[in-house]
């Protein structure tokens, strides 16, 4: 066992009394500590604070064929952000229930509420037991879809229910519902507001409208058909998901990536960076109404989409990914291409920042709007860009790639938590995502062959794969069975975590603001409802 | 005679109205590096408004039904009051400036009234801030006009375009009614009306809840607005086109003169619109600010013969 491991279990059994019962690690960056369900909250508790992380992820495997028992799995960020440490605990089954963590640690609540609702196991002491994705509308009580004996055909009876929403009272206090259904082509969310005139004093996000059950869908696929369901979870971080999802499965298998293999995936996962980036600047500006630089914004964007048509016949990146590398080179041609591309789109970019920083009626829009205080978005666990944003400066990129540390990648930070702040980390990040994949190419030269290892034969196993999407931290926990079939894949985006930002950001704004608030934290809808 | 040219003159604007909200959003797209729709687009629109079937909300009442009605006619009634290319041809002997403001104002009330009744979260949002911003830019125009009436020494329009003398400072009520007709049309910096964000709506929140024939006549009498404000700065403040006595030639050039003038604020507008960013909501209220005192400094221009 290596001596960073010992010393936290020493430390743990010391400081809580906690007994660890076994201590796992099928990979170097990886561990899994198994406790007692009576240890479990205390141990939680324990990393939460000695690692001041917050939960990354929290989720149940029905483990009862196997063990007669369900389990959960509760995921920190250790020891300086380098290591992926569950905790793990068995629930047994005639018994599903387990002491909520929400009261100490709240990024914990969301996952618990999904828990609930997925496996019928029962956290109990959160305040907040609501369902988010099977809508107590449509959803009758007592069906519970990620157990293994769930069975769909059966879900057509049973009781409905009704959400309840946090009520806020007083004089002159009204509420503003909007949407599943919007003015714009956006996903569908149910925004609840309360608004003293027009001050914002309470937002309740209500999602789930998107839920196709995309965690059960998974279930029982080969990998083949799992990197194409990865690819169609969220439509704009197509390559994000299946790289996260490959690398779930690369990573039992023991498969040892090809290094171009490894700098080719760095450049297309910054070449989706940039679309979206620019797509989301374009966003920023058109809420606000300042038409002109949104349609400079939409110009890049759309040629970054027409540079990925171009280098791999999609534009969204589909089709890139394969189980131990990628299936498209550059080289040649391509790679002249994308070397002067990248020229090119560096001044039309500085062109239109340069646009945006002149503009002050554009300034005063998003200078000191909705700000996120730092120790909010650490208890909601906002990570990724919004979390950069405000202090948090954690980048999976900087933590754990190593090809992008050969080329001294820096991470982008901001202080203020404002949508400046925000659109500030996203021209800093599109900027050093140019630079990066000018690197890339240079090395590409060192590593002339090698585009995927071999597939091995699948074998049983677990493992998390994982990558710094443009959002921010994309997990993808993969169990496989005997066969090699997926038996379990919880995906966990950072729009799980940020859209509860978004909620406290907007608080003492004006209703207008809402939109650019909205626009500045980019949330997937589809990542989130799964 | 002036009975057919009084109507023939009324349906002319009417007609042409919507020419200049399509023209806008042109010259818009085009500086945007788009396409754009064509300039006729306001007319396909409006033409599938009037045949398209309308939904009317359960919870609504008669003041939703009626208001279309009361703000399309409201808009026709203040367009006869405003001399266009040459006087002697409105029907200023029945209202002044005050009543042209006042008569707009009872549109207005009902379409925020209208905004109200169906009870929808986004007309009760789009109304209070129209309540807002009219008690804003009401005495912001009536000061802008008012100091070129002093140079004529009477409020009523015609009278005022025929002195047809351009003082600085009807230089500086031109500017300040420029802004109101910014507020007035509902474009950006205040409201932004290609938006599709219901939540910083403003205009388009208050009639959100209308469709068919009904939008039509809201559309036609912001249009007719739009363009009674368009020849308010043309004609009565800036009168080069003001034509006097009455012959064909003069008609014609008249008509000319008055058409590139109103195709020049449309380029301003155009330009302005796609430049800058719209304003927070709070800040309409420095804008309006510097428009009324562009206003008062018009006046005083005014009262020292500038």
């Amino acid at each position: 066992m290596p001596a960073s491991y010992e010393k936290i279990i020493s430390e743990l059994k010391e400081k809580t009394g906690a007994i660890p019962l076994r201590l796992d690690y099928p990979a170097a960056d990886e561990a899994y500590l198994e406790v007692s369900l009576s240890d479990f909250n205390k141990t939680c508790l324990w990393f939460h604070k000695k690692f001041n992380s917050p939960v990354m992820a929290f989720f149940a495997v029905d483990e009862r064929k196997l063990s007669g028992a369900y389990a959960i799995y509760c995921l920190f960020l250790a020891l300086d952000g380098k290591k992926w440490l569950f905790t793990r605990a068995a629930i047994p089954q005639d018994y599903p229930r387990f002491n909520s963590l929400a009261r100490e640690i709240y990024s914990a609540s969301r996952f618990e509420r999904e828990i609930k609702e997925m496996f019928g196991i029962e956290p109990a002491g959160n305040p907040d037991t609501r369902r988010l994705n099977l809508h107590d509308e449509v959803w009758p009580a007592g069906f519970y879809p990620l157990r293994k004996d769930f069975d769909s055909r059966a879900v057509q009876s049973g009781e409905r229910g009704e959400y309840k929403f946090d009520r806020i009272d007083g004089e002159g206090v009204f509420e503003i519902p909007v949407g599943p259904v919007h003015a714009g082509i956006i996903g569908p969310g149910h925004f609840r507001f309360s608004v003293a005139g027009e001050p914002i004093i309470n937002l309740e996000i209500r999602l789930g409208f998107t839920h196709r059950g995309v965690e059960k869908l998974f279930e029982g696929k080969d990998a083949h058909t799992g990197i194409e369901l990865s690819e169609r979870v969220c439509g704009d971080a197509a390559f994000s998901h299946s790289l996260s999802f490959c690398r779930a499965m690369e990573k039992i298998a023991k498969a040892e990536l090809p290094e171009r293999a490894q700098y080719l995936r760095a450049i297309f996962l910054e070449l989706e960076r940039m679309y979206n980036h620019v797509n989301d600047i374009a966003g920023i500006a058109l809420d606000v109404g300042f038409t002109f630089a949104a349609g400079y914004a939409a110009v890049i964007k759309e040629s970054l989409l027409g540079v990925n048509e171009k280098l791999t016949g999609s534009r969204y990146l589909k089709g890139v990914n394969v189980l131990g590398g990628v299936c498209r080179d550059i080289e040649g041609d391509k790679k002249i291409f994308l070397k002067n591309y990248l020229v090119d789109t560096g001044n039309d970019f500085n062109r239109l920042t340069a646009m945006l920083y002149s503009s002050t009626s554009f300034m005063d829009r998003v200078d000191g709007t909705g700000i996120l205080k730092r120790k909010t978005a650490f208890d909601f666990g906002v990570t990724g860009l919004a979390g950069r944003a405000c202090g948090i400066g954690l980048d999976l990129r900087k933590n754990f790639e190593e090809v992008y540390n050969k080329v001294n990648f820096k991470a982008a930070k901001e202080e203020k938590g404002d949508v400046l702040a925000r659109l500030n980390a996203r021209i800093k990040e599109f900027e050093e995502s140019r630079r990066l994949i000018k690197y890339f190419l240079a090395k590409l030269d060192e590593v002339k062959t090698g585009l995927a290892a071999a597939a091995g034969p699948a074998r049983e196993g677990f493992g998390l794969g994982y990558c710094e999407s443009w959002r921010g931290p994309l997990l993808y926990w993969v169990k496989l069975d005997a066969a090699g079939r997926i038996e379990r894949c919880k995906i966990t985006d950072a729009s799980v975590h940020n859209w509860q930002g978004l909620a406290y950001s907007v608080l003492g704004n004006i209703i207008p603001d809402f939109p650019v608030c909205n626009k500045s934290f980019d949330l997937s809808y589809a990542a989130n409802d799964l | 005679m002036k009975t057919i040219v009084v109507i023939g003159q009324t349906l002319l604007v009417i007609l042409l109205a919507p020419l200049i909200g399509g023209f806008i959003r042109k010259i818009k797209n085009n500086l945007r590096m788009r396409k754009g729709a064509p300039v006729l687009q306001p007319y396909y629109n409006l033409s599938k408004l009037f045949i398209k079937q309308e939904v009317v909300s359960d919870n609504s009442s008669w003041i939703f039904k009626i208001t279309p009605f009361i703000v399309l006619g409201a808009a026709v009634t203040a367009l006869l009051l405003v001399p266009f290319f040459h006087t002697g041809f409105s029907l200023s002997n029945i209202g002044d400036f005050f009543a042209l403001i006042f008569i707009l104002s009872l549109g207005r009330f009902f379409l925020a009234l209208a905004g109200l009744d169906t009870a929808s979260s986004f007309g009760g949002m789009g109304s209070s801030r129209e309540m807002f911003l009219s008690s804003l830019v009401e005495p912001t125009a009536i000061l802008a006009v008012m100091a070129v009436s002093l140079n004529a020494g009477s409020t009523n329009l015609e009278m005022i375009a025929n002195v047809g003398a351009i003082p600085v400072s009807s230089l500086l009520a031109a500017l300040a009614l420029f802004l109101v007709t910014i507020v007035e049309t509902g474009r950006i910096p205040i409201d932004n009306q290609e938006t599709h964000l219901e939540l910083t709506m403003i205009h388009e929140a208050m009639v959100l809840e209308y469709s068919g024939r009904s939008l039509a006549m809201i559309e036609l009498a912001a249009y007719i607005k739009q363009a009674i404000f368009f020849s308010l700065i043309a004609g009565i403040i800036l009168p080069f086109s003001i034509v006097y006595p009455f012959s064909y030639a003069q008609v014609l050039a008249g008509f000319a003169l008055f058409g590139g003038e109103i195709v020049a604020i449309a380029v301003i507008t155009a330009v302005t619109e796609v430049s800058i960013a719209k304003m927070r909501l709070f800040r309409a209220v420095d804008f309006l600010a510097f428009s009324f005192a562009l206003g008062i400094m018009a006046v005083v221009a005014q009262s020292i013969r500038l």
